[in-house]
């Protein structure tokens, strides 16, 4: 009952802001931000439990539809359920005075709505009617802003039902070979399933999950929609939201399939998980030196989005318990992070209007919150100890240094050295440097806006410095999936997998930190300047036109460019051209003439009669 | 003896338009509304007989097969209501929207089309299906000549031709049917098929499908289609989409399952229903002059996929079949009803010309909307159910070639989809048009959409309350044995 | 050649189809097309007939008691033609009420220059 009740809280709440906007507008900002919270709080007190509820039957299909929550379904609940509240709070003011907010509320509910009912689905079926509520919900808030957002919401779908279609057919199929789509039943019935078959549905689905989670040949639309979307849902886009093509696989290859039937897919010494683990190092390479050359502060963050896709799948294509415990920790991290991020760059916008690299500039002391909060924010998607990105990446890394994957482990980290350098440029272009002069004026955003950056900075030092919160959840998962189960402790792992233990490192940095701080005050060799006051090499500095940021990275830049064109988005579009030029040449057949019509009609005739003719009976 | 009412009432209200037009023109219009009232609850209230059994009413004294009789199984009834739930719709729609011409006129043959499609889906007799089709047909060819614009008469002509080779090809298929067997009955020619000359026979099952087909849009004999649907009057259109094919189609299932035990040509049937899909997306997805011929591609379309349900041949292949024939007769009228009005307001065909429509007429909109999503068959909407339906039906064979179809069928969804969201954008997020003259459409327009629109939700959320009767509807056409017995009482 | 002639009627109801078919998939007159679309309906209504027919049968109308019932031809067909010959007056008077107008409209009756409607 509770869990139906929250469904029904997302849903209903999600309409019913839609009529409180019409009633009065003043508390339709409060009302979303109820609807959003009431489900985090009532799961939050369903914690590690294990609830199954059938709610609907379908007679026609012989099945009923069921709702379950498990460890792993509250994990990533409670995650959609904190972002969503988090970006609805931040809409509040961010949003004020733009048009359609009635539209814009029930389907930022809707979507936190339909992501709650497809981590809580019990059964394939519902999975596939949340999925698909998810799917065009969101393309309906990706083309809220019009314009350029057109395309990039037309990409997401004709993508997205390509995915489901690709999930329909292995979902009908199962439905037809064992005659249920409950979760638990499939995973019994599946253990005596062939491995071709099993490869088919894994494949399918992986389709699905892959385009949500902009796995490699499978991300072009990522980067548009991001970048195109209204900045709070940018973050639940890319926070939680491609994370359910994560959820999916992780649901598919842990719970649903095993670990028995995973390592019967293999042949030879080439297995899916190798493969899938193969895909995901790629998905980090490519995107992430991407993200280095963009100048578009979203469409950076965009691409680092699916870089860090990356790691997750990774951390869950090596398949180990150290592995998965970083790959489903890193999404939660990278899930913070990044809405963080958005969230930061949302501020800026909502400020100066733009989100151009080039054209911003030292905003750090003008905006401090927004400053501290995108501060925080890459350093976690960097991974500097005592963020919670820290912690995630170590467990990788030590995961593939563990199973012997010596490449993997250096595409990682040259993903990691990337990620330096576009965090390090988002963070730089935007807040250091010197202030262009029309932003002298800039304040800080309202508080509704910075509550949000706050809360979600604060979580990335909580999990960085307490990762045991979370790991200790992770390892509820796993006991619950029938896996050997990650020892944590609340400051970090025990001597047993490979020490780490935040404590020292945090009194380690303490301790390094007074030593700076004491040797730069004993010198007494800085002095405080104006901002404007900036080393220009003895030159004049010209007012406002003076800046750093401009073609960041040039030289970097004019190395790497030319191999990093998307040529896979290139055979796509290759492909909706060529296709859409043979559907224009077929209608064709459509001459106007009515004479070939009735021509066709009789030639239908004498086709038919003929074969009746060779033999073909009815 | 009530269901001979079900053509009989809007046969009689058919001739009384033009007399009460005499009288006074206003009140004729409601007529139609009216009649087709009744109808619906005189076949709502059959439905609890007729799911417990199938009422055959014989005509002229004589028992059947002597006589021209009506066979009110399942799926007659299921099309009987739908036709007149929809006929009711758009006859309160036309009373507004008909604004020029002979309205009486259009009022009468409205009825004369509904009574044909009535009579087509409730007859036994083989003449009478022909006879009940023409009055469709002819009263679809004079209404998509309504406006008599150089559009309207080119495609009415055109379209009788076609239709009239058709109808030609039919009776030449009733005539052989009738030199093998010396009988009309569509029973008990179904009960003699089995010891008939195999070739003949192939010969007058081609004819007939060829006739019919050309109704039901079957590819490539739909050339017609997207020229009438897009020259006609827009509730004209819906009625043609929303009700026309489909009762083709049903006298295609009805041959094919019934009449004729044609297992043999079934996977060509499968075949030409995909090709018939395909062909229709994607001339659909290029269209992006005039919304309305879009529409009727897409039609096209979903007749196709509609056909392929039937060639899967089983019964829950039927029963898919069935499914998403209701949903795109609901769905489909509804999406002409709205775009009518649209075009009427905006005053263009032309897609670019709705760019922001949707804040000027925020319910058509909306409701489109919902249309829109349920073709394509998302859910929670009908045509997700009905989607689902056929994928299982065609996976159920377990056949691999049905795999690959099932994969051409999506892809062919996805294509769907490309032009369907493409509108949808147009509608809500461009801007651009200078449409501050325009307002929502009236009452008369938006009380029809809306109910079309939530029985669209209702269905996708609560499929239960069609799936019985549809599952009985199939049951009807797939065991012709039942069938046989029922009408020749046989036991 | 006796085959033919014992099916006369057949042969005969058959040609008629043809050329009615021919004329319509051939001629590019509007007018010539509805002529090809009557011919049509005409052969389908003798080939009606000739599916009833019976060599030396009568009329079903008793006019002299010794006739055997035997004797008579089918009258289901012929029923059945007078209500096709009724459509088929119909469609015709429809075409051609529809062609006047197409006329106005156009013109001109020749298939190849009305194409405002394709693709």
């Amino acid at each position: 009952m509770i869990m139906v009740s929250i469904l029904l809280i997302a849903f209903v709440g999600a309409g019913g802001t839609c009529l409180v906007g019409r009633g009065n507008p003043r508390f339709r900002g409060l009302v979303a931000s109820l609807v959003a919270f009431l489900p985090l709080i009532i799961l939050a007190f369903l914690y590690g439990r294990v609830i199954s509820i059938d709610y609907a039957s379908v007679p026609f299909l012989d099945i009923g539809l069921s709702l379950r929550l498990t460890p792993l379904s509250w994990f990533f609940g409670i995650a959609i359920a904190a972002l969503g509240g988090l970006a609805i709070v931040f809409s509040i003011s961010y949003m004020q005075g733009k048009e359609r907010l009635n539209y814009y509320y029930s389907m930022m509910l809707l979507v936190n709505a339909s992501m709650l009912g497809i981590v809580l689905s019990g059964d394939f079926l519902s999975f596939y009617i949340f999925w698909e509520i998810m799917s065009w919900s969101t393309y309906l808030l990706i083309s809220y802003r019009g314009k350029q957002a057109l395309g990039a919401g037309l990409k997401y779908i004709i993508m997205s039902i390509i995915g489901s279609s690709a999930m329909l057919l292995a979902i009908g199929s199962l439905y037809i070979s064992y005659g249920t789509l409950e979760i638990p039943s499939l995973a019994t019935a599946l253990q005596g399933a062939s491995a071709w078959y099993a490869l088919f549905v894994l494949l399918m689905f992986t389709i699905a999950f892959g385009i949500k989670n902009a796995i490699l040949p499978l991300h072009t639309w990522l980067p548009d929609a991001h970048s195109e979307a209204v900045s709070p849902f940018s973050a639940i886009l890319s926070g939680i939201l491609v994370r359910m093509g994560l959820y999916g696989l992780f649901l598919l290859m842990f719970s649903v399939l095993g670990l028995n039937t995973l390592n019967r897919l293999s042949y030879g010494a080439i297995s899916f998980n190798l493969v899938l683990s193969w895909v995901g190092a790629l998905t980090i390479l490519f995107p992430i030196f991407i993200a280095v050359l963009q100048d578009d502060a979203k469409r950076l963050i965009a691409w680092s989005s699916i870089g860090h896709g990356g790691y997750m799948i990774l951390g869950i294509g090596v398949a180990t318990t150290l592995g998965i415990a970083g790959g489903l920790f890193h999404a939660l991290n990278y899930a913070i992070c990044v809405a963080l991020l958005f969230l930061a760059v949302g501020a800026v916008e909502y400020r100066t209007g733009t989100r151009d690299l080039n054209k911003l500039g030292g905003l750090m002391k003008r905006m401090p919150i927004t400053f501290t909060g995108a501060l925080i924010g890459s350093m976690g998607l960097i991974g500097i100890p005592l963020t919670n990105g820290f912690i995630s990446k170590w467990l990788i890394y030590k995961t593939l240094i563990l199973s012997r994957y010596p490449f993997l482990a250096f595409a990682a980290l040259i993903g990691t050295w990337g990620t330096v350098l576009y965090g390090y440029k988002l963070v730089h272009n935007v807040f250091l440097g010197q202030l262009p002069e029309q932003y002298k004026e800039i304040e800080e955003v309202p508080w509704t806006m910075r509550v949000p950056m706050i809360v979600l900075s604060g979580f990335v030092v909580l999990f960085g410095v307490l990762p045991g919160i979370p790991l200790k959840a992770i390892s509820v998962i796993q006991t619950h999936l029938g896996m050997t189960r990650l020892e944590t402790s609340l400051f970090g792992m025990p001597k047993a997998i490979g020490e780490l233990n935040t404590l020292n490192i945090f009194f380690a940095l303490l301790v390094a930190g007074l030593i700076a701080y004491a040797a730069f005050s004993a010198s007494r060799r800085s002095r405080r300047v104006s901002q404007y006051d900036n080393y220009a090499a003895g030159a004049r500095v010209p007012v406002g036109g003076y800046q750093h940021s401009v073609r960041f990275y040039d030289q970097a830049d004019r190395i790497i460019r030319p191999y990093l064109r998307d040529r896979i988005d290139d055979f796509y579009g290759w492909i909706a051209t060529q296709s859409t030029a043979f559907f224009e040449q077929l209608r064709k057949i459509y001459t106007g003439n009515i004479n070939t019509y009735a021509t066709w009609i009789v030639l239908f005739v004498a086709v038919l009669i003929f074969m009746g003719l060779l033999g073909w009976r009815i | 003896m009530v269901a001979p009412l079900l053509i009989a009432i809007p046969f009689l209200a058919a001739f009384a338009v033009p007399l009460f037009s005499l009288i006074s023109k206003r009140i004729s219009y409601y007529i139609p509304a009216l009649a087709l009232f009744a109808n619906l609850v005189i076949s709502l209230v059959l439905i609890p007989r007729v799911m417990s059994e199938t009422i055959v009413v014989s005509i002229g004294g004589f028992p059947p097969p002597f006589c021209i009789n009506l066979v009110v199984g399942p799926v007659g009834l299921l099309l009987a209501i739908i036709i007149s739930l929809i006929g009711l719709l758009v006859s309160i729609y036309g009373v507004n929207y008909i604004k020029e011409g002979p309205k009486d006129k259009y009022h009468m043959l409205l009825l004369a089309l509904l009574a044909g499609a009535t009579g087509m889906v409730l007859t036994g007799d083989i003449f009478n299906l022909f006879v009940f089709f023409e009055i469709l047909s002819l009263a679809s060819y004079a209404l998509t000549a309504y406006n008599r614009d150089r559009a309207g008469t080119e495609a009415a002509i055109k379209y009788l031709i076609q239709g009239s080779i058709g109808s030609a090809f039919i009776l030449i298929g009733i005539a052989f049917l009738y030199g093998m067997f010396g009988t009309l009955s569509m029973a008990d020619i179904a009960s003699k098929v089995g010891g008939a000359d195999p070739g003949f026979l192939f010969v007058s099952l081609a004819l007939l499908i060829t006739g019919f087909g050309i109704e039901a849009a079957i590819f490539p004999l739909n050339a017609w289609l997207p020229d009438a649907h897009s020259s006609a009057p827009s509730s004209v259109s819906a009625i043609l989409s929303g009700i026309a094919i489909e009762t083709g189609a049903y006298a295609v299932a009805r041959i094919l399952y019934t009449v004729f035990d044609s297992d043999g040509i079934m996977l060509l049937i499968a075949v030409v229903g995909l090709i018939t899909l395909l062909i229709g997306e994607m001339s659909a997805f290029r269209q992006r002059e005039d919304i309305k011929r879009l529409l009727a591609y897409s039609s096209i379309g979903q007749m196709g996929l509609i056909l392929f349900a039937f060639g899967i041949a089983t019964r829950a292949g039927v029963f898919a079949a069935l499914f998403q024939l209701l949903n795109h007769m609901l769905a489909k009228s509804l999406l002409f009803l709205a775009v009518g009005y649209m075009i009427y307001r905006v005053g263009s065909k032309k897609l670019s010309a709705f760019s922001g429509l949707g804040k000027r007429m925020p319910v058509s909109s909306f409701v489109a909307t919902i249309a829109v999503f349920s073709l394509v068959g998302l859910p929670p909407f009908a045509g997700f159910m009905s989607k689902f339906s056929v994928v299982r039906a065609a996976l159920a064979l377990k056949d691999p070639m049905f795999l690959w179809f099932v994969v051409l069928m999506l892809i062919a969804t996805v294509i769907e989809a490309g032009y369907f969201f493409r509108i949808i954008q147009n509608l809500f997020f461009k801007s651009g048009n200078s449409l501050e003259e325009v307002k929502e459409a009236p009452l008369s327009c938006l009380v029809p959409i809306s109910v079309l629109a939530a029985l669209i939700l209702i269905i996708g959320v609560y499929p239960q309350l069609v799936s019985g009767i549809l599952d009985a509807a199939a049951q009807g056409l797939v065991e012709r044995t039942a069938y046989i017995q029922y009408v020749l009482g046989v036991p | 050649m006796e085959a033919l002639y014992s099916n006369m009627y057949y042969v005969g109801a058959g040609a008629l189809i043809l050329v009615g078919l021919y004329i319509i998939l051939v001629k590019s007159n509007l007018i010539k097309v509805i002529i090809g679309i009557h011919l049509l309906d005409t052969g389908v209504n003798v080939l009606l007939v000739a599916v009833g027919y019976i060599k030396g049968g009568t009329a079903p109308i008793f006019t002299r008691t010794s006739l055997a019932p035997t004797q008579f031809v089918d009258p289901i067909p012929q029923a059945l033609v007078l209500t096709a010959i009724v459509i088929g007056v119909g469609v015709l008077a429809l075409a051609l009420s529809i062609v006047v107008k197409l006329y106005e409209n156009y013109g001109t009756l020749d298939v190849r220059k009305i194409k405002g409607l394709k693709w």
